[in-house]
C-alpha cells in the first residue's frame, strides 16, 4: 500500500460502525445498522480523497469516524503514521488476511500473535485510544465542513464569533490577534471584513458555506473532511466554492476528504477516489484510472448513470434494477449481488475481498480473481476485537 | 329509491374520452408565427405571465413577463437557479400559487385555447403604493372559491403534476392503492363502473381459463405463459383486472391446485354484483356524470370567457339532489359492504398501473403506505398517479432532485419511455442542466423571474447565446474534461423585491454595457427557434 507519492497523512484499517437498533420490551438491542463495515483507506498529504456513493451508504459516517466525532465499533485510524509503523501494520494485516482466522476465537498461533501486536500498536498510536487532552490538541488539525450551510452555523452568533470560536477554544493568541486572524480568514474565502458583523441569516447559501470553510481553516488544519459541501448550492455558486477549495489546497497544502454523491464534482476535485456501497469500499483508485477504466460493476453503473450536459452525446447506459438494500440487513456475500448485472453464483455467499487488481487500483469483486493462490473460503480482514464476529453470524438470517 | 333513478337519465352521455380531448383542436394553431417548422400544435401557450408575492418586506416580482409554448408530445425543459421562478411558473400555470401572499397579476395562460387565468382579476383588487412599494390586496373569497372549482376541470386530465419531494407529496395516512384509486375514480370513474357492470364473472368459460392459468403457472411455463393465461382469464370474465388478480394469487400462493381453483372461484363470486351493489355503483356513476358535465361547463366558460349561470345552477342543483338521495349508501356499516366491488376494482387497476412503471412487486407496493417505500419507488408511484389520467401536459417539478444517480437514471428512462408511448407533452423543471440535456427537446433558461433564452436543446448546448447560459454551462464540472478550471458566475441571484433595473443579469454579466443598466432587453430571434433576451444581439424582435 506504500507508493512513491506524497507521505500518508491518515491511514485507517477495518473501520466498522454499527448503530444499534433498539426495540422490544426493555428497548434491548435487536439488530444493527451496519453503517460502515470494514473500511480501509488512506489519505495522503495535500491530496484529496473523494468518497462517492449513494445516500445511506455510510460516506458521512466514515468522515466522522476519521475525525473521531463518533467512536468506531472496531478498527483503527492512524494520524501521521511513521513509515515503519505503517509497514508493520500492513504486514500484520496481510498475515491476518492470509490465514483467514475464524472470527473472534482461536486461529493459528501466528494470527493470534498478530492480533496481539496490532492491539499494542493501536494502544500507542491509534486515534481512538488517544487521551482527551491529546485529542483536543489534534482537533485543530482535523476539521470538517458540513453539508447544510443553513443548519451548521449558529443563528445567534455573529460571523466574527462563529469563525473565531475555534481560536478561542484553543486559546490561540490574544483577543486582537484572534480578530486579525478572523479578518484574514474571511478574505481568504472571498468575503468582506464588513461581513463579520452580520448574522448567518443575512447570507445566501454560497456565502454561508464560505463562512463554514473559514471556520474550518481557523486553526490551520492539515486535514478537512468536506461532507457534501456543495450539494445544497446552485451550479454557478458550486463552481465558486470548488474553486476556493482548490485554491486553499494548493496554498496551504491541505488534505481533503471530499464526500459527495455527485461524481462529476468528485472527478474535478480529487486525486484518489473510493466508491462505497452499503458500508463497504468496492473500488479505490487514482481518479483518472477510476473514471477511465472502472472495474467494479457498481462503479460502471454509477458512472453510466450520470447525465451529461450534452444532448448530442448518447451513451450506452447501464440502468440498475431495484433499490439499495437496507444496511440493517445487508445481503450475504457480495452486497451488490442483488442489483449486479454480472452476478455469478459465488457472489451470493462469498464476500469478495478488496484486492489490488492493477497498480494502486483496488477492487472488491469476484470478477477479478487475485493473481496469486488464494484460499477458497472467503478471505477477509478480521476485526481486531472479538464480538464483532458474533454479529457477522447473524447476517444470513437477517437477510 | 325512486328519487335515485329519476333525474339524470335525460342528460346526454359524454364521450368516453375526457371532455378536454373532445375540444376542437387548438385555437392557437391559427396563429401564423413560428408554426411553419413544427407541425405539432401548441397545447400550452404562456404569454407575459406575471406573478407577484405581496410580503411585508415589499412586492416580490417572482415572475416578470414569462412567455413560452409547449407543443403536443414535446418535452420543454425549464432550467434556472434556486429562486429564479421555475416552480412559481409551474404553480402559476396550474393556479396553485398560495394566495395570500402570491397572485398572478398579469399575462395569459392558454391551454388548448382555454384561458386558464380567466376570472382571476375579478378575484382580487390590488393597489401598489408608488412611494413605499407596499401593496394593498382585497380578495373576494367567493370568486376565489369558484375559480378553484373551475380549475379542477383542468387539473388531472388536462394538466397533471409531479412534485419535487415524493415523500411529502403523498398522504401518509392512506395506502398507495387508496391514493391511486382516488385519482382513478375521479377521472375514469364512469369507465370503471361500466366495466364492473358488464363483467361476467359467472360465465361458464371462465373456469377452463382459470384451470389453464393454474396449469401454465404450476407447469413451469415461465412468467410469459402465466401472463398470457391470466390475460385469457380476464377476457373470459370480461374484466381485465380479474386476470391480474388471479395472476398474482396463483403466483404467490402455495396452495394445492384444487384449493387454488376454489379460491379463484370464490373471488369470482365476489365479483358478481348483488342488486344492492349494482344500485350503488349506478348511483355513483350518475354523480360522476354530473361532475363531468360541470367540468365541461367550466371549460367552456373559460374558453368563451363568460358564465352560463342557468346551466351552472341546474347542474349544481342536480349534484346536491344526488348527494341527498344517496344518503342511504353513506350509512356506516352499509357503506363498507356496498363499496367493496368498486374498491377491489380500483385496487387491482392501481396494481396494473404500478406494473407499467416496472415495479417488481406491485401488490405489496399498492397495499403499502408511503413511509414504507423508498424515494425512487414513491417517485414512480407519483408518476403513475400523474399519468393514470392520461394528461395532455405533465408538469414535472424537479422530479429527480431528491433521488440518487442510479435511481435518477431509472426515473429518466421511465419518463422517456412514457413520453414515446403516451405522447404526453412534458414541462420539465429542474436546476440540473445535465438532466435537461438527457430528456428535453427544447429548453428555456430562466433568470430572476424572466426567460433569457429559448432554444432547441442541441442548439442551446452547442451555441449558447446569453452570457448567463454560457456561464451556467461553463460552471458544470465536466466528466470528460475534469482538469479544466471551473468558471463561475460571480455574485449571486438578485433580490427580487428590488431587482436590478434594466437587464436583471447585468450586475453579474461579464459583457455588461451602459444600456444594460437602463433598458430591459427585448426578446429577439437569433436563428430558428432560438430566442434570446440580451442587448448583445440585434435580431428581429420576437412576436410572442
Amino acid at each position: 500500500m506504500i507508493n512513491d507519492q506524497s507521505p500518508i497523512l491518515i491511514s485507517s484499517y477495518n473501520l466498522r460502525k454499527y448503530f444499534p437498533i433498539r426495540g422490544g420490551l426493555l428497548s434491548t438491542r435487536i439488530g444493527d445498522v451496519r453503517a460502515v463495515d470494514g473500511v480501509t483507506l488512506e489519505v495522503r498529504e495535500s491530496e484529496t480523497l473523494g468518497l462517492v456513493g449513494e445516500s445511506g451508504c455510510g460516506k458521512t459516517t466514515v468522515g466522522r469516524l476519521l475525525l473521531r466525532l463518533i467512536e468506531p465499533t472496531s478498527g483503527h485510524t492512524y494520524y501521521h503514521p511513521s513509515p515503519d509503523v505503517l509497514a508493520r501494520l500492513d504486514s500484520l494485516y496481510s498475515t491476518l488476511q492470509g490465514s483467514a482466522v475464524p472470527e473472534g476465537n482461536g486461529g493459528t498461533a501466528a494470527a493470534q500473535a498478530a492480533l496481539k501486536e496490532l492491539d499494542e500498536i493501536a494502544d500507542q498510536y491509534s486515534l481512538y485510544r488517544l487521551k482527551r487532552s491529546k485529542m483536543k490538541e489534534l482537533r485543530g488539525k482535523l476539521q470538517i465542513v458540513f453539508q447544510d450551510p443553513f443548519s451548521s452555523l449558529s443563528p445567534r452568533m455573529l460571523v466574527r464569533d462563529i469563525i473565531g470560536e475555534p481560536l478561542a477554544i484553543h486559546h490561540a493568541g490574544t483577543r486582537s490577534q484572534r480578530y486579525q486572524r478572523v479578518a484574514e480568514l474571511v478574505q481568504e474565502v472571498g468575503l468582506n471584513p464588513e461581513h463579520l458583523w452580520r448574522f448567518p441569516h443575512e447570507f445566501s447559501g454560497g456565502q454561508r458555506q464560505r463562512i463554514g470553510i473559514a471556520r474550518a481553516l481557523a486553526l490551520r488544519p492539515e486535514f478537512i473532511v468536506l461532507d457534501e459541501p456543495t450539494s445544497a448550492l446552485d451550479v454557478s455558486v458550486q463552481a465558486q466554492i470548488l474553486n476556493i477549495l482548490k485554491k486553499l489546497q494548493s496554498e496551504q497544502r491541505l488534505a481533503y476528504m471530499f464526500i459527495s454523491h455527485h461524481l462529476s464534482v468528485v472527478r474535478a476535485m480529487s486525486h484518489h477516489v473510493a466508491v462505497m456501497y452499503l458500508g463497504q469500499i468496492v473500488e479505490r483508485a487514482a481518479t483518472e484510472d477510476l473514471f477511465s477504466r472502472p472495474l467494479h460493476p457498481y462503479t460502471q453503473a454509477l458512472l453510466s448513470a450520470i447525465p451529461v450536459p450534452d444532448p448530442t452525446l448518447k451513451r450506452e447506459r447501464i440502468v440498475l434494477k431495484g433499490d439499495v438494500p437496507s444496511p440493517a440487513a445487508p445481503p450475504p456475500g457480495c452486497r451488490f449481488h442483488t442489483r449486479c448485472p454480472a452476478v455469478m453464483p459465488i457472489c451470493s455467499h462469498a464476500e469478495p475481498p478488496l484486492i489490488e487488481v492493477r497498480k494502486a487500483h483496488w477492487v472488491a469483486c469476484h470478477l477479478y480473481p487475485p493473481s496469486g493462490s488464494e484460499p477458497t473460503s472467503s478471505p477477509r480482514l478480521t476485526p481486531p476485537i472479538a464480538g464483532a464476529g458474533a454479529l457477522d453470524a447473524d447476517a444470513p438470517r437477517a437477510a | 329509491m325512486a328519487a335515485v333513478s329519476r333525474p339524470v337519465q335525460e342528460a346526454p352521455l359524454p364521450p368516453a374520452t375526457s371532455p378536454l380531448a373532445s375540444t376542437p383542436s387548438d385555437q392557437t394553431v391559427a396563429e401564423p408565427s413560428a408554426q411553419s417548422s413544427a407541425p405539432s400544435p401548441v397545447v400550452l401557450d404562456v404569454r407575459d405571465l406575471k406573478t407577484y408575492f405581496f410580503t411585508y418586506d415589499g412586492v416580490v416580482r417572482a415572475l416578470d413577463g414569462v412567455s413560452f409554448k409547449v407543443r403536443r408530445g414535446e418535452t420543454l425543459g425549464l432550467v434556472g437557479e434556486t429562486g429564479c421562478g421555475k416552480s412559481v411558473t409551474a404553480f402559476s400555470v396550474t393556479r396553485l400559487i398560495p394566495d395570500p401572499p402570491g397572485r398572478v397579476i398579469g399575462g395569459k395562460v392558454l391551454f388548448r385555447g382555454i384561458d386558464l387565468l380567466w376570472g382571476l382579476d375579478a378575484e382580487a383588487k390590488i393597489k401598489i403604493d408608488p412611494k413605499t412599494g407596499r401593496a394593498k390586496v382585497k380578495r373576494s373569497f367567493r370568486r376565489i372559491k369558484s375559480g378553484l372549482e373551475r380549475m379542477s376541470a383542468v387539473r388531472g386530465r388536462g394538466i397533471s403534476m409531479i412534485f419535487q419531494e415524493p415523500t411529502q407529496a403523498m398522504n401518509p395516512v392512506f395506502s398507495v392503492s387508496n391514493q391511486l384509486s382516488e385519482a382513478l375514480l375521479l377521472h375514469h370513474g364512469t369507465t370503471i363502473i361500466d366495466d364492473l357492470l358488464t363483467a361476467t364473472p359467472l360465465a361458464p368459460e371462465v373456469r377452463p381459463a382459470l384451470e389453464a392459468l393454474v396449469e401454465a403457472t404450476r407447469g413451469g411455463g415461465g412468467p410469459d405463459a402465466a401472463r398470457a393465461a391470466s390475460k385469457k382469464v380476464g377476457e373470459a370474465a370480461h374484466l381485465r383486472t380479474f386476470g391480474t388478480q388471479s395472476f398474482y394469487l396463483v403466483r404467490d400462493s402455495d396452495l394445492s391446485s384444487e384449493d387454488l381453483l376454489r379460491r379463484l372461484q370464490k373471488g369470482l363470486r365476489r365479483l358478481h354484483l348483488s342488486a344492492f351493489e349494482k344500485a350503488y355503483v349506478r348511483h355513483r356513476r350518475r354523480q360522476m356524470l354530473v361532475e363531468d358535465q360541470l367540468h365541461e361547463l367550466y371549460l367552456s366558460e373559460m374558453r368563451e370567457g363568460r358564465v352560463d349561470r342557468r346551466q351552472r345552477g341546474l347542474l349544481r342543483a342536480r349534484r346536491i339532489r344526488l348527494k341527498a338521495s344517496g344518503f342511504f349508501y353513506g350509512i356506516w356499516g352499509i357503506r363498507g359492504r356496498i363499496q367493496r366491488p368498486l374498491r377491489d376494482e380500483t385496487f387491482w387497476r392501481s396494481v396494473q398501473l404500478l406494473e407499467e412503471v416496472s415495479i417488481a412487486n406491485p401488490v405489496q407496493v399498492a397495499r403499502g403506505y408511503p413511509h414504507e417505500l423508498s424515494g425512487g419507488m414513491l417517485q414512480r408511484v407519483m408518476i403513475t398517479m400523474a399519468l393514470s389520467v392520461d394528461p395532455t401536459i405533465l408538469i414535472a417539478d424537479e422530479p429527480t432532485t431528491a433521488l440518487d444517480v442510479t435511481i435518477q437514471a431509472q426515473i429518466l428512462e421511465l419518463m422517456r419511455g412514457l413520453k414515446t408511448r403516451i405522447g404526453t407533452a412534458i414541462l420539465l423543471i429542474t436546476h440540473d442542466l445535465a438532466v435537461i440535456a438527457e430528456v428535453a427537446d427544447r429548453v428555456c433558461v430562466m433568470y430572476a423571474g424572466q426567460i433569457v433564452e429559448t432554444a432547441r436543446a442541441v442548439d442551446l448546448y452547442q451555441h449558447p447565446l446569453h452570457p448567463y447560459t454560457q456561464g451556467l454551462l461553463a460552471s458544470i464540472p465536466n466528466l470528460e474534461r475534469p482538469d479544466k478550471r471551473l468558471t463561475s458566475i460571480p455574485g449571486s441571484v438578485p433580490d427580487l423585491i428590488h431587482p436590478p433595473p434594466g437587464c436583471r443579469f447585468h450586475p453579474r454579466c461579464p459583457y455588461a454595457m451602459p444600456v444594460c443598466k437602463e433598458v430591459r432587453p427585448p426578446t429577439t430571434v437569433e436563428g430558428s427557434e432560438h430566442t434570446v433576451a440580451c442587448h448583445l444581439y440585434k435580431g428581429a424582435v420576437s412576436v410572442e
